[in-house]
């Protein structure tokens, strides 16, 4: 196998169809009344409510706005507003600055400078105001994770990847913003850098160390079960890159997972308590 | 034995352990299918309850003839229609030792059975943690021909098909749960089987989704120089009516002569090579 961009194109009009249906069939068995889900004005959660209101159509579709303090951009709440007028969508904004510093004020341990405790209050207190609608309106929450930051472990656990549905957590950055175009969402979004919003200014790629077109290629590669040997000779990038990126993905299934309970009984949640996945 | 017989490919969306819901659905399609002539109904791999089942599969297997099989046959005489269609298989000697079956009754009664023999354990797949293989290919004498079955993932390795040709199946059946990743391998499959056998075959899959799982449907006829005689639609439940025309086989058999061309001592050497893989 050759690991070139190519390997990332997709048949869009069939992913776009397949990621329709599963939304639409979800919505309907779960006898829900429709959607809720996140607006930070990024491309990942641009795609899903567009992908959403696509799906169900927008006046089913809830878009919170959730932005704070610190980390806000006009900008993003501009771009959150373009997708949502051009889907349909019915859109609410919630600051939730003082629920933050609520957290800040009452953690006994609470320390200003850790920002990545900080920004997972950030993330963690988002994914409660999304469940508070699904629970109030009768509605789903639908995540935006992708493939690369879900196999990079990019992501606070039980906040931004909680969801009933991810729809795009099988397709890596890189096809997510090919099929935003696709599906109408304008370039200049689709191509803007990703951000979790935790803390000012920062940015994925800068944090992750590396660029979506190389890390989705290894994480590519690795799922295939290619050796880090051939993916770094591939794609003439050094081996300890590749072996970080191996290292990372490997680490992080912990997050990825229920939590790990000892076996001590007949059937066990989790690991050998397989059941059917009902929606309704 | 008829020269031509009427095919109904019942492309369904089953519901997961719900088996009262899926044979009215059964039921429902088959009454359709007769309306249109259809002598003989075919319905997916584990229409019965629904494909993802996990440890759910324990409660939902029956034995054969048990209290499904026997609802289908009765449908069966009703109609004066053939029916397949997949169900968890309950071995009678033991109790949670399942297969899974594809079931074939008449407006006679019970005509036969055919346990998966493959069983796909990789990707998503897990059915080896649930089944037990079968062992005997099936082809059966029936007022409509020699039919043969078998299960999904059995059409992957040529020898299944080729045994059940060779018992004589003129129509080999293949009922089926196949996820849309896997659609293009099944097309390319349905061709070659009913190609390299001289026969004609019909494919009918699930249409729905379980548990993420998109079943993508296009249940077809293939004629024995691999054509598409009738196709269903992709992922939507379907109901296509289509004919097999038996007279259709001998002048393949003549410009395609596979069967004539067999060399039986390749057998005894695939055999030897098979087991020091």
């Amino acid at each position: 196998m050759k690991l070139t961009p190519s390997v990332l194109e997709l048949d869009l009009e069939e992913v776009e169809k397949r990621i329709r249906r599963f939304i639409r069939e979800y919505v309907e068995n779960a006898a829900a009344d429709g959607i809720v889900l996140g607006m930070s004005g990024g491309i990942d959660s641009g795609t899903i409510a567009a992908l959403s209101s696509l799906s169900i159509g927008g006046p089913r579709v809830t878009g919170l706005m959730l932005p704070e303090k610190e980390t806000y951009a006009s900008k993003d709440i501009d771009d959150a507003k373009v997708v949502a007028e051009k889907f349909g969508l019915k859109t609410q904004v919630c600051d939730i600055t003082p629920v933050l510093e609520g957290f800040y004020k009452t953690i006994p341990i609470f320390d200003q400078a850790d920002k990545l405790c900080k920004g997972n209050i950030k993330a963690r207190t988002r994914m409660i105001y999304l469940y508070y609608y699904a629970n109030k309106l009768n509605k789903i929450v639908c995540g935006s994770s992708d493939k690369s930051e879900t196999m990079m472990g990019y992501f606070t656990k039980w906040g931004d990847v909680a969801a009933d549905i991810s729809p795009i957590m099988d397709l890596y950055k890189i096809q997510v913003r090919k099929l935003a175009e696709h599906i109408g969402i304008p370039h200049e979004l689709a191509t803007k850098p990703s951000t979790p919003a935790l803390w000012p200014n920062q940015l994925a790629e800068t944090e992750l160390g590396i660029k979506y077109e190389t890390l989705d290629l290894i994480l590519y590669g690795l799922e295939r079960f290619m050796t880090t040997e051939e993916i770094a000779q591939q794609l003439s990038v050094k081996k300890p890159i590749v072996e970080k990126v191996k290292s990372r993905w490997l680490s992080v299934e912990h997050k990825r997972r229920l939590p790990l309970t000892p076996k001590l009984e007949y059937r066990t949640v989790g690991t050998d308590f397989r059941l059917p996945r009902h929606t309704y | 034995m008829k020269e031509k017989i009427k095919l109904a490919l019942a492309q369904i969306s089953s519901k997961r352990e719900n088996k009262k819901e899926n044979l009215q659905k059964i039921e429902e399609f088959t009454i359709k299918a007769k309306e249109q002539d259809a002598d003989l109904v075919i319905f997916p791999e584990l229409s019965l309850t629904g494909y993802v089942l996990h440890d759910q599969i324990y409660e939902l297997a029956e034995i054969i003839p048990g209290p499904s099989t026997k609802k289908i046959e009765e449908l069966a005489k009703k109609t004066g229609t053939h029916i397949i269609f997949g169900m968890p298989e309950l071995s009678e000697k033991t109790k949670a030792t399942i297969f899974n079956t594809a079931v074939f009754v008449g407006p006679t009664g019970f005509i036969g059975k055919f346990r998966k023999m493959y069983l796909p354990t990789h990707s998503v797949f897990e059915e080896k943690r649930y089944f037990r293989p079968g062992y005997q290919t099936a082809a059966f004498n029936t007022a409509l021909g020699k039919i043969g079955l078998f299960i999904c993932y059995d059409i992957f390795f040529p020898e299944v098909c080729r045994l059940t040709r060779l018992k004589g199946a003129e129509l080999m059946v293949c009922i089926s749960a196949s996820p849309a990743v896997r659609r293009s391998y099944f097309e390319i499959l349905t061709a070659a089987r009913a190609l390299e056998n001289t026969a004609f075959l019909a494919y009918v899959n699930l249409a729905g989704v379980e548990d993420g799982l998109q079943f993508w449907g296009g249940s077809r006829l293939v004629s024995p120089t691999g054509n598409l005689l009738a196709k269903a639609k992709y992922d939507e439940e379907d109901l296509v009516i289509c004919e097999v025309d038996y007279r259709d086989m001998r002048p393949v058999e003549t410009f395609i002569p596979t069967l004539r061309d067999l060399r039986p001592e390749l057998f005894d050497e695939l055999k030897k090579q098979s087991e020091i893989l």
